[in-house]
């Protein structure tokens, strides 16, 4: 994992869950009270502030106060560098093809240099 | 799909060499010891990495751990094979993890495919005239791919919505 492995570790983990990736849906499609938020799911007013919690961690959600109102939003930055650490995680692996091919290509080459140690007496 | 919106990290590449000579240089621990020392080398780490221990467990369910010191660092890249179909198909979980001493390698518990921690890699080989294609894919967590997949699309929609154009990665 790279510098920012925390960021990612709190991006994966607020992704992990789904009630979590239901409430990103929704602020997916625009800013909403924390009440507002709660009502579609199942479950207390207090789970829901501790998965938004959650979600503030790891800055996916961000708040802004309006009076007595607080007013969540989506922020898809988390999720444009996972998703960069993704492409750095194929540029990992396509080295290791590379170089997987490469020491291959010097077996093949190692083997050619040695023709006829076999079935002869060395001076 | 871009590789933008995929929590798939994919590569394929030929090779000169058989199948089978591929597939067995990722379960033979003198050559995932040369090929890894060669790729820490291409990426400018050949001074700061070295590796320690290669250990393979070559069969289903069985465990591998490459330990490698980076930077000072014990850095432990462990898993499990999930399946061996020589010359084919390989497939295994993959979780690098910085551990403190070279005792505190060995097999971990199988890691829950629901975790976020849950990553596997796929090899699928396909013989060719010269010799094979491979393709790699690194999966991440599978329920972040599908969040992702809708995010960032509804955020595309709102953004087209308000006139900034989004540029589209093309697919690889």
């Amino acid at each position: 994992m790279n510098t920012s492995s925390s960021n990612l570790d709190y991006t994966l983990v607020a992704l992990a869950d789904p009630t979590r990736r239901g409430i990103l849906q929704r602020l997916s499609k625009g800013e909403a009270r924390v009440t507002e938020i709660a009502a579609p799911f199942a479950i207390s007013l207090n789970s829901v502030s501790k998965h938004i919690r959650i979600l503030e961690r790891a800055r996916l959600v961000k708040r802004r106060r309006s009076g007595r109102d607080h007013f969540l939003s989506f922020n898809p930055k988390p999720l444009d560098e996972t998703a960069a650490w993704i492409d750095s995680q194929r540029s990992v692996w396509k080295a290791r093809l590379d170089a997987l091919a490469e020491s291959l290509a010097a077996e093949d080459r190692a083997a050619a240099t040695m023709p006829n140690k076999r079935g002869r007496s060395q001076p | 799909m871009s590789t933008r919106t995929s929590a798939v990290a994919r590569v394929s590449r030929t090779f000169a060499a058989s199948p089978e000579r591929v597939f067995d240089a990722w379960l033979d621990p003198e050559k995932v010891h040369l090929w890894w020392k060669a790729s820490a080398a291409a990426a400018g780490r050949g001074a700061t990495e070295t590796v320690e221990r290669i250990h393979i467990d070559a069969h289903q369910g069985g465990s591998f751990s490459f330990l490698v010191r980076r930077d000072g660092q014990l850095i432990d890249h462990t898993g499990t094979y999930l399946e061996i179909d020589r010359p084919r198909r390989l497939v295994f979980t993959w979780a690098p993890r910085a551990i403190a001493s070279p005792d505190d390698v060995g097999p971990l518990p199988p890691v829950n495919p629901d975790s976020p921690d849950y990553s596997r890699v796929i090899i699928d080989i396909v013989p060719s005239s010269s010799g094979c294609e491979v393709t790699l894919s690194h999966e991440m967590h599978p329920g972040w791919k599908d969040f992702v997949d809708r995010a960032v699309n509804a955020w595309r929609i709102m953004l087209d919505a308000i006139d900034e154009p989004v540029s589209e990665v093309p697919a690889r």
